[in-house]
């Protein structure tokens, strides 16, 4: 019976199954990192705002807590971005015949407001609250980062649904007393109690029903 | 056309005839198979084939191979139980077959009105869609946008809620609104109001969609003619100049009942500054008889009111009062309150004897519930009178009744025996003798002052006494009629047509209509003016009682619109907004040394201390003797059909037909939506040879209208009943239904004779009655008093009917009962399991029960669930194909005889939240999962439209979205606003159900997690609960052994439905108990009872 296949077929074979394997893997390998990448998930990314509002400026060097601009952080889903006004508290005095805050002026002139553009955004179908994070001890900087030293806004975390369990599913690694979660930098004390024992005081466990994010 | 399907409400002698010839085209599933052509023909003949094998054609159910059938048969062997359709309780084998179905057929076709345009439309779409999403794989961005100036009292993204009133007609019910961001969005009943007490009837949650209502007016038209106020105010002006120097001669005003006290004033003030001005009231829906009524027996036009909550005994003659009237929350709740059973059986139980004419809700609940004619009611009363002891005469009348002797002298002796306990309440739409009748005897029986109170008529203008419509007719003929402001909603639809006021309307020189929609009336008149909502002006308005609420603006008018203050304002020349007029009305009414009296006025939602005081009415001398006469004169005997009308339950007498919650809404018994039907009696029809569907010609004189018929369990023989308020033209709108106000008479518009006729042709209705069936097995249990008196732990009738598969359940155990007292969350089910059982956690577990005792099937609890929610409307055409998205239904039972139904139950069923629920397993996504709250969690991202989980689900408590049912919203922004931000907005392809108002149990989780507390008990109450007037509800933690709902499950009446299937359902219901008077139990009533008991 003569040969069907040539010798060089189990040659071709081989090429043509691993690099079919090959193929496949990088395939899935590149989306799996394209949907991970900065460009999908603006990670690290500064975005420009019609204010170059610097937070590392505010916060860092001024040292402005966060709840005089973000006032209901601590009991709203929320954490609210200042209305002019509350700019203007300081800005109607300070700085006030600079370019960089002319649109802030503009607003208080027109009556309209300022148009931020949002930096942290989960999808419409997930509800977030913040008072109750804050009010388990979950500080600002676990999941914004170290906003002291951000000039503008960027994400510090992917906001993807795995990250969100990383948490949900331990949460106590992530606990502080609830006097520090506003505090930039911070490390526990010797006096410090451990994140059990905060865990156990605060009646934190583990949140992974869907519904408690999704409605 | 296959015939298999044909709709079949004969005798059984018709049964399996499908093939007979009936046209097809009975059923609008079946309308939706015809009209997708041929495609689909081999699908059709697919599922036809099915049917075909359940023995359609084959003469009977004997040759049924399904389980289902065979279990139909089993139970055909005596007539069911109780049954939801004259088809089940017929068995008609093409209901039978189609109940074998998931959906109703047709359901699963994508498109409906089969448009090759459209269907190009939905694929331009989806491309572009995909192209879209094509483009931007990122994260679109978003803005924030920061207040200016922040506002005071409001916090981004958290709701507030505001007390007003809503006008209805006869009096203002309280509500509180909840606003997010300045968008109203959801309603629910103000406590501290007296005709609310908490709860909400359907039309006032509905009345926040009303409010967008994108068909509103949105400018001033002169004629068809977009024009602006400016316009309007200067061509006024000019007139208005001339009248007021002429003392307003010329000047006409038609208005409705007015409910508020700053408009009576204004109204008293333009009459004193234009003395020859005419005033004009109509209000469409008001039937004379109880204010002639009252007059006749006390010479006063008092108002009565009756406390529910204190008769012991009830005699109700033509009265829907737990669904009519503006005060039907406060008598359901009321009602509801002595129709308590305790868990030791204890009761301080009424007992209602209802004769009516139309089945009503009410009705329903009766402990006796006749059924008669209109003139047979009325002497039922007579008959009572007589058995009282009061010499009423009307020996023909009573005569007449001789049948239900048995039945009449039950009742007055109940009567009697609960003298100052007792009350007797009559129908807006009888007689005024009757209505006198029923006052003396309230009167003989020492009611008055008791159960029976009485407050002067809450509209009525001290000093004004305006005209009727027909005098506004006769003075337009007059031509004494220059300038008419038109205040009252669409009259020219509303009125009978004998008056023939369209064309009267277009005689008037100068007529100005006052209204939220372009309708039948604006087509008449020179100018339309946008109207705002209630929930757009500053007002106040009366409850019945005379409590009086401010009403304030939740949202700045959206449309453009004025208030009737302003208006009226501008008639009289006074510049004043809403707002000032308001003010200055109450300016030194309220607490003085109160700075802060206003404020607390709105916050309350009513002012204190405004009831009227109760009127003290003697019944006149004469009153007997001048009823004795008019019983004497023998009623008019009528060869015709007696036609009798009725207000529509959802959208009145058409003045919410815009609404497509209230279209949507299934109407109460029929669970008929979008449109109206001619109800008429089984036995009726068969004379006629008319089925439901068949279109009938209503003749009355030159009127002939055609109108679909409906054969409804219980309706008397030879009366057809009418609905009012369908079939109003309204610009923009589809018309719904057929108007029926050409067969009335201005002087007799409640009941008429007609003659009947066959058309031959047929409807398409959207009624959902027939969908959802849970395949007969034990799911209403009911019983009386006397049986849970008997045995208080464990009543006869709570151990019936129930399959236990393997065997488990020994039914001659008498202590068997005591196993499944553990089961507090389920009631029984056969135990073994492979799940693991509940609770697994110390988290919370949320339950509830309905009570079947309670429910009275009113509808708002569907509604606010809808409001809640975002629940989309689908329209008719996508009901008829069983494609409606109410996340709770509800399902009514006859109970007995088709033609003479004993009762009826009304069981809501939404998602039981099963602990071993059959959807979850057959998910292949993971998109419905169970919660460690016990929650049945639905994960609308998740979800690929495989639709297993609904397949699996034995109480078909899930809906799918056969369609972009949102569409619309998502085009028309107004609409977005009226949208719960708490919940996502489903998408096409995507299963949905009932929560348990999740976004509810987040908020009050996240609120109690961050005071470091438990959730407690109360603090959670889903939507429908909220609303509830009979309190049918209770939701909570099972767990919790203090809690409301722990009680419940642990009642002996209280049971779950399909326990069987081992589902462990969290929802179950507490079984109705009625409370027959002994004597009118029958020998086969209780032969009935024994058999239920084994």
């Amino acid at each position: 019976m003569p040969q069907i296949f040539h010798p060089s077929m189990n040659v071709i074979a081989r090429v043509g199954i691993f690099g079919a394997i090959f193929l496949v893997t990088s395939l899935v390998g590149g989306v799996w990192g394209f949907v991970r990448s900065p460009y999908m998930t603006e990670k690290g990314i500064a975005r420009p705002q019609p204010i170059p509002f610097s937070h590392a400026h505010h916060v860092g060097d001024l040292g402005i807590d966060c709840r005089y601009c973000h006032t209901q952080v601590e009991t709203e889903a929320m954490a609210g971005v200042p209305a002019t006004d509350v700019c203007m508290n300081c800005h109607s005095q300070l700085w006030n015949d600079t370019p960089m805050i002319a649109p802030l002026l503009e607003s208080v002139r027109a009556n309209k407001p300022v148009e931020w553009r949002r930096v942290h955004d989960a999808p419409d179908y997930v509800f977030f609250h913040h008072g109750v994070h804050i009010s388990k001890g979950i500080a600002c900087e676990t999941c914004h980062g170290r906003v002291d030293k951000m000039p503008l806004m960027w994400r510090e975390n992917t906001l993807h649904m795995q990250w969100c369990l990383e948490c949900h599913n331990s949460p106590d690694k992530n606990l502080r007393p609830v006097e520090d979660v506003f505090a930039m930098g911070w490390k526990p004390k010797e006096s410090t109690p451990t994140t059990a024992e905060l865990a156990l005081a605060r009646h934190v466990r583990s949140q992974t029903n869907c519904s408690v994010c999704h409605r | 056309m296959h015939h298999d399907h044909s709709y079949q409400t004969g005798s059984s002698a018709s049964h399996g005839c499908g093939c007979s010839g009936h046209n097809a085209l009975s059923r609008p599933d079946q309308v939706s198979l015809g009209q997708i052509g041929g495609g689909v023909a081999g699908v059709t003949a697919n599922q036809q084939g099915l049917s075909g094998s359940s023995g359609c054609c084959g003469g009977g159910q004997s040759v049924a191979p399904s389980t289902f059938v065979e279990l139909q048969t089993v139970q055909n062997k005596t007539a069911p139980r109780y049954w939801k359709t004259i088809e089940e309780y017929e068995s008609d084998p093409a209901f039978l077959a189609r109940a074998q179905k998931e959906f109703a057929p047709g359901a699963e076709w994508w498109l409906d009105q089969p448009s090759r345009r459209e269907f190009l439309k939905g694929m331009g779409a989806s491309f572009a869609l995909a192209g879209l999403t094509g483009c931007t794989i990122r994260q679109p961005e978003e803005k924030i946008m920061p207040y200016v100036n922040t506002p005071e009292n409001l916090i981004p993204g958290k709701a507030q809620f505001f007390a007003t009133a809503m006008p209805q007609p006869g009096g203002a019910v309280g509500v509180l609104v909840e606003s997010h961001d300045g968008r109203p969005t959801h309603i629910e009943g103000n406590p501290l109001h007296p005709a609310s007490g908490g709860a909400a009837d359907s039309v006032a949650i509905a009345s926040v969609l009303g409010l967008y209502d994108p068909l509103r007016t949105k400018f001033v038209f002169k004629k068809d003619i977009v024009s602006s106020w400016t316009d309007f105010e200067r061509e006024l002006e000019a007139r208005l100049t001339v009248l007021r120097a002429a003392k307003g001669a010329g000047l006409s005003l038609l208005i409705e009942e007015v409910l508020s006290p700053t408009l009576q004033e204004q109204i008293k003030n333009l009459l004193a500054l234009l003395p020859e001005a005419k005033l004009y009231q109509y209000d469409s829906w008001k039937a004379t008889g109880a204010v002639e009524g009252a007059k006749l027996a006390f010479g006063t036009d008092a108002v009565a009111r009756y406390d529910f909550d204190k008769a012991d005994v009830i005699l109700s003659v033509g009265a829907d009062f737990l669904a009519e009237g503006p005060n039907h929350l406060r008598q359901a709740s009321g009602f509801a309150k002595r129709r308590v059973v305790n868990a030791d059986g204890s009761a301080n139980m009424n007992r209602l004897y209802q004769v009516e004419t139309t089945p009503t809700q009410t009705g329903t609940k009766a402990d006796h519930w006749l059924r008669l004619p209109p003139a047979e009611v009325a002497a039922i009363l007579v008959a009572v009178a007589a058995k009282l002891g009061l010499d009423v005469g009307g020996e023909n009348r009573i005569q007449s009744v001789a049948d239900h002797e048995k039945w009449i002298a039950a009742a007055a002796d109940d009567l009697k025996a609960a003298k100052g306990k007792s009350l007797v309440i009559v129908g807006p739409q009888m007689p005024a003798e009757i209505h006198a009748l029923a006052h003396v005897i309230n009167s003989e029986l020492g009611n008055l002052g008791q159960t029976v109170t009485f407050v002067p008529p809450v509209s009525r203008i001290e000093g004004v006494n305006p005209g009727s419509l027909t005098d506004l007719v006769r003075e337009i003929d007059a031509g004494s009629v220059g300038t008419l402001f038109v205040f009252a909603c669409d009259p020219v639809f509303t009125s009978s047509t004998d008056l023939k006021l369209a064309e009267k309307l277009k005689k008037v020189p100068c007529s100005v209509y006052y209204g939220m929609h372009q309708d039948t009336t604006s087509k008449v008149c020179h100018w339309t003016i946008p109207a705002t909502h209630y929930l757009e002006q500053w007002s106040d308005a009366r409850a019945e009682d005379g409590t009086i609420s401010i009403v304030q603006p939740l949202i700045r008018p959206l449309y453009d619109g004025r208030s009737v203050h302003e208006i009226v304002n501008f008639i009289a020349g006074v510049n004043a907004s809403g707002y000032d007029t308001v003010r200055a009305y109450w300016a030194g009414k309220l607490d003085s040394n109160d700075s802060l009296a206003w404020e607390k006025v709105l916050h309350d939602g009513v002012v204190k201390d405004t009831a009227f005081a109760p009127v003290s009415v003697t019944v006149a001398g004469s009153a007997v003797t001048t009823l004795k006469s008019t019983f004497n004169v023998e009623p008019a005997k009528q060869s015709d059909t007696t036609v009798v009308f009725r207000l529509d339950g959802n959208i009145f007498d058409g003045r919410y037909s815009t609404n497509g919650w209230l279209q949507e809404a299934p109407q109460p018994l029929s669970r008929l939506t979008w449109g109206n039907t001619a109800w008429i009696a089984p036995s009726t029809a068969k004379e006629l040879g008319v089925k439901s569907r068949d279109l009938i010609n209503i003749q009355k004189g030159n009127a002939t209208v055609a109108v679909p018929a409906w054969v409804q369990p219980g309706q008397p023989k030879g009366v057809i009943t009418l609905t009012l308020g369908h079939g109003r033209e309204v610009e923009g709108h589809k018309v719904v239904g057929v108007d029926v106000n050409s067969l009335r008479d201005t002087n007799s518009p409640w009941v008429t004779s007609a003659k009947i006729s066959v058309t031959g042709k047929k409807a398409v209705l959207a009624e959902t009655q027939e969908y959802y069936r849970m395949d007969g097995r034990d799911l209403v249990r009911f019983g009386t008093l006397k049986q849970v008196q008997d045995h208080p732990e464990k009543p006869s009738f709570m151990d019936v009917g129930h399959h236990h598969p393997g065997g488990h359940h020994d039914h001659d155990d008498k202590d068997d009962g005591h196993d499944h007292d553990k089961d507090i969350s389920y009631g029984e089910g056969p135990g073994a399991t492979f799940f693991p059982n509940w609770p697994m956690s110390d988290d919370p577990q949320w339950g509830m029960t309905i009570n079947l005792g309670a429910c009275t099937g009113c509808n708002a609890c569907i509604v606010a669930c809808q409001s809640e929610n975002n629940i989309p409307v689908v329209g008719a055409d996508q009901v008829g194909r069983g494609r409606e998205m109410h996340w709770l239904r509800i399902d009514t039972y006859f109970v007995g005889d088709v033609d003479q139904p004993d009762a009826a139950y009304h069981q809501p069923v939404a998602c039981m939240h099963c602990e071993h629920a059959p959807c979850e397993p057959v998910c292949p996504v993971g998109a419905t999962t169970h919660s460690s709250e016990g929650l049945n969690e639905m994960t609308y991202n998740r979800c690929i439209g495989t639709r297993y989980c609904s397949n699996n689900c034995p109480y078909k408590a899930r809906r799918f979205n056969f369609l972009a049912y949102n569409e619309q919203t998502w085009q028309l922004p107004v609409l977005q606003m009226a949208e719960n931000p708490n919940v996502s907005v489903r998408s096409r392809g995507v299963m949905e159900k009932c929560t348990y108002c999740v976004q509810r149990i987040s908020s009050a989780r996240i609120q109690a997690k961050m005071e470091n507390r438990d959730i407690r008990d109360g603090e959670i109450t889903t939507a429908c609960q909220s609303v509830c007037a009979a309190n049918a509800i209770t939701f909570g933690n099972v767990a919790d052994e203090s809690s409301a709902v722990h009680k419940m499950k642990t009642h002996p009446l209280n049971y779950g439905i399909l326990t069987d299937l081992n589902t462990r359902p969290r929802t179950s219901y507490l079984a109705a108990v009625r409370n027959p008077n002994p004597t009118l139990v029958t020998v086969e009533t209780e032969a009935h009872h024994e058999a239920e008991a084994h």
